[in-house]
């Protein structure tokens, strides 16, 4: 059944002509930015539009802002913009939460680069360290806050965070820079820009980078840790004829890195990724057609160091992934636009460690959205997406089997929505009010995981951890209502937003008995699985301020977020380990300052303010260690770049984060280290 | 206090920064043209249309030919500009584009009218101009840049922009 379906769904993203993203890769965001003198996106609507006119809540961190600013990598990036939780659990992994929701493998927030998911759907998260992408390359990064699954599907369904790389221009450049720092830091990345032809541009990427692991404190169940490892090469051709765009890529990540698991657990990780894209787009006088498609393969070892979850052996996981997207995009008048757009995936994962040799799915999606000029004041917009999804399984069936395999042929379908409305209250005045719904996918290993445990004699049983192909995505519905104004040339915006999530997926760590299983196969097993622990609401307030003084520009924001949840743990020895209320800091402050007399010297300091949390860790207690809840202690930390031009296209730079060693600044219960780095950034 | 003169001197650094500009915004009109589809590639000549006994038209003439200066680099395109006078519009014959200075209202009609017989891209910081479908663009650059793109104006020189720039813009 499922061949059909892909060769039905295949023919049919083929033939048709949406996809926000696919249309994105046509646009030159550099010279619209350029023409229009602010930041552009087509990640709201599909269309390209100013930031300042955008129908949702958008950050748009420029190439020049990443420039200038003393983070090291993406996540830290985001993490000094309102509404936007960064927990750095160890030195290489990093979960990005919108609006609340902080858990380690945060599988609510859909990451793209040029369009192409590097949010990973064997586990449901995304590997900071195996984006693919140097930040030397990046053109802007774009993060929307709130559910935007009717614009890109399953996963967004608390924001999307899109990366856009720079296009091949017409002169040939080459972009380096060399640093290394203290806790064994050191990295290089190099991006070329060759043009071929006067139609036809190349580009090369790659970057490494090697750092120590932070120290773990006596009270957590160490593992042994390796040096942080992250590689990359990546290459593409862009081609133009006319209206006509064509862009052919692929590349080749490593990442290396201790992390949290779901379950909490410290486990040594190796991910290997490999992907192929292409796309191609034409214009016309009526908008534009755009297709596009990419296969990702990833190979990720778990417990690299031998053992995991007290198990001795590891785990290997291989996943791929195959999209196609097809989508038009009209105009109708001079300013209303219609998109359609029609997408298919299919996706399965191989493992060592679960119910079947593939267990695999196959989506088909169909989307449209409005956008509409009722009068020079007022914009509306609505999406609206259907994803259809069929599960299947194949190959030899792990005994003893927990559950039937007739449950994992089954279909299910989500419809999803977006509607905004947009006034302007005068030359620089709006208000936005907006919401969704989103969806979160159960990930591959919610869906299939199957691992057997031996309990310590004299139990006569045995233990599996499973996964579950009866449980359902995880809804999200959201609500927000905005004003921005410029004012004295000050920028400022004030936001109010709204969240609820049903059904949050819970990892089977020590789960309650009236969740747990005892299956007769025929021998006792206790089956324990991936579960819906149960609902939450987050609701709070983003406040952000920016201006421009001569040669200083600043921006400060605070965010205010509380969480009401009730996720019931039915007894259960630990807490679940989903427990937003607890995780997610209530209060956030960041204040930054930048100076460029765009002469010799260029400075930037940020000051981040997070109040208290918990985190969970396991603890390693006797005779089993057990999951706990560790105070993290609020925290103001300082980051900061200095840098000094040597010629035009030469720096030599310095920059730290955590300069004031503040140990809950990493929102992690391991401690936050402080990390400062120099080095050399050239462009010729 | 001190603080007062430091105010003062900022605000005078800030009304510097934006001013509300009459002129023709070159970094803009010269990007403009790489939106034109086929966008032009290499060196490409740019008319200025000038009346030389008008003292707006020409400073906003020698504005825009300090900007450009030896030429301008914008995406394919070198682009070097030449003056022709409203009075010897025939001029305009072998240009992609024209910059049309401001003061020329008077002129509007000839030039358009030059501009559709040789297909030409005016391009103008009078908004009179495009609203007239006089011109085919009209940018204002004060602190937000606004540009303007008469559709029956481009369509009488037969220039076509890409959908994305379109977008973005104001189309009449």
């Amino acid at each position: 059944m499922h061949t059909v379906c892909t060769a039905i769904a295949t023919a049919v993203a083929g033939l048709l002509a949406s996809c926000v993203t696919a249309y994105a890769q046509a646009i030159d965001y550099s010279a619209l930015q350029d023409v229009i003198g602010e930041p552009v996106t087509t990640s709201v609507t599909g269309k390209p539009q100013r930031v300042s006119e955008l129908p949702g809540s958008m950050i748009v961190i420029t190439a020049e802002q990443i420039a200038r600013s003393p983070a090291r990598d993406v996540p830290s990036l985001l993490k000094t913009y309102a509404g936007i939780d960064v927990n750095r659990w160890t030195a290489g992994q990093s979960d990005v939460a919108v609006r609340g929701g902080v858990q380690t493998y945060n599988a609510r927030l859909l990451v793209l680069v040029d369009g192409r998911q590097v949010y990973l759907d064997h586990y449901g998260m995304t590997n900071w360290n195996l984006l693919g992408v140097a930040s030397e390359d990046i053109q802007q990064i774009e993060l929307l806050r709130g559910p935007a699954s009717a614009l890109y599907g399953f996963n967004a369904s608390t924001g999307v965070v899109n990366i856009i790389t720079r296009r091949p221009g017409d002169t040939t450049a080459l972009r380096t820079e060399a640093s290394a720092g203290n806790h064994g830091m050191n990295r290089v990345a190099a991006s070329l820009y060759v043009p071929v032809t006067d139609r036809v541009g190349a580009k090369v990427t790659a970057s490494r980078l090697r750092e120590d692991e932070r120290r773990v404190p006596a009270t957590i169940l160490d593992r042994p840790r390796f040096t942080v490892a992250a590689d990359h090469v990546a290459a593409a051709l862009d081609a133009a004829s006319g209206a006509t765009t064509a862009t052919l890529g692929g590349g080749y990540d490593l990442s290396r890195q201790v992390e949290f698991l779901p379950t909490q657990l410290l486990s040594n990780q190796l991910y290997r990724s490999y992907n192929l894209r292409a796309g191609m787009t034409h214009d016309t006088e009526w908008g534009g057609l755009a297709f596009s498609g990419f296969v990702d393969w990833l190979d990720a070892d778990y417990g690299t160091d031998g053992s995991i979850g007290g198990l001795a052996r590891g785990l290997t996981l291989s996943n791929r992934i195959m999209v196609g997207k097809a989508a038009g995009l009209y105009r109708l008048g001079a300013d209303d636009t219609l998109r359609l757009g029609f997408e298919f995936r299919n996706n399965h994962l191989a493992s060592n460690a679960q119910y079947a040799d593939i267990v695999g799915y196959n989506v088909a999606s169909a989307n449209a959205m409005v956008d509409l000029h009722p009068t020079g004041r007022m914009t509306t917009t609505a999406a609206v997406r259907l994803d259809q999804l069929w599960l299947y399984q194949s190959g030899a069936i792990a005994r003893p089997a927990v559950d039937d395999p007739a449950s994992y042929r089954q279909a299910f379908h989500r419809v999803s929505f977006n509607a905004a409305v947009l006034v302007r209250t005068g030359i620089e005045g709006q208000l936005r009010i907006n919401g969704g719904l989103g969806y979160q996918l159960p990930s591959l290993t919610n869906y299939a995981f199957r691992l057997e445990v031996a309990l310590p004699e004299p139990l006569p049983a045995s233990l599996i951890v499973a996964g579950s192909p009866n449980i359902r995505p995880t809804g999200t519905w959201s609500a927000e209502i905005g004003y921005s104004d410029r004012r004295g040339g000050i920028r400022g915006e004030a936001t109010a937003f709204y969240a609820h999530t049903n059904g949050a997926i819970a990892p089977p760590s020590e789960v309650p008995s009236e969740l747990t299983e005892v299956q007769f196969l025929p021998g006792p097993v206790i089956v324990e699985r991936y579960y819906a622990a149960g609902d939450y609401t987050t609701f709070g307030t983003e406040l952000t301020l920016s201006g421009r003084l001569a040669l200083l520009d600043w921006r400060a924001n605070y965010t205010w977020t509380t969480t009401r949840s009730d996720l019931d743990n039915r007894n259960a020895l630990s807490p679940i380990l989903v427990q937003p209320a607890l995780t997610t800091p209530t209060h956030k402050v960041n204040v930054q300052l930048g100076y460029d007399g765009g002469a010799r010297w260029l400075a930037t300091g940020i000051l981040r303010y997070t109040s208290a949390t918990q985190q969970f860790a396991l603890a390693p207690e006797v005779p089993l260690a057990v999951v706990k809840l560790f105070h993290v202690a609020d925290a103001i930390a300082l980051d900061a770049r200095l840098g000094f031009r040597l010629s035009r296209g030469i720096e030599v730079f310095v920059a730290g984060e955590n300069l004031t060693l503040a140990g809950g600044a990493a929102v992690s219960p391991i401690p936050a280290d402080r990390r400062v780095r120099g080095g050399l950034r050239a462009t010729f | 206090m001190r603080i007062a003169p430091i105010l003062r001197a900022a605000t005078l650094i800030l009304a510097c920064a934006a001013p509300l500009r009459a002129e023709l915004s070159v970094p803009i009109a010269t990007r403009v043209l790489t939106f034109l589809l086929p966008a032009p590639r290499g060196p490409t000549q740019v008319a200025i249309v000038v009346a030389p006994d008008n003292a707006a038209s020409l400073a906003d003439a020698v504005a825009i030919e300090r900007a450009v200066g030896g030429g301008v680099a914008v995406g394919g395109a070198l682009v070097r500009t030449r003056r022709v006078p409203v009075t010897a519009l025939e001029g305009l014959r072998g240009y992609r584009a024209a910059f049309v200075t401001a003061g020329l209202r008077g002129a509007h009609d000839d030039i358009a009218a030059a501009a559709r017989r040789h297909a030409v891209v005016t391009i103008t910081s009078d908004p009179a101009c495009v609203q007239a479908a006089r011109c085919v663009v009209g940018i204002t650059s004060g602190t937000r840049v606004q540009i303007t793109v008469n559709r029956v104006a481009a369509r009488a020189v037969h220039a076509r922009f890409g959908s994305a720039f379109l977008m973005l813009v104001k189309e009449i």
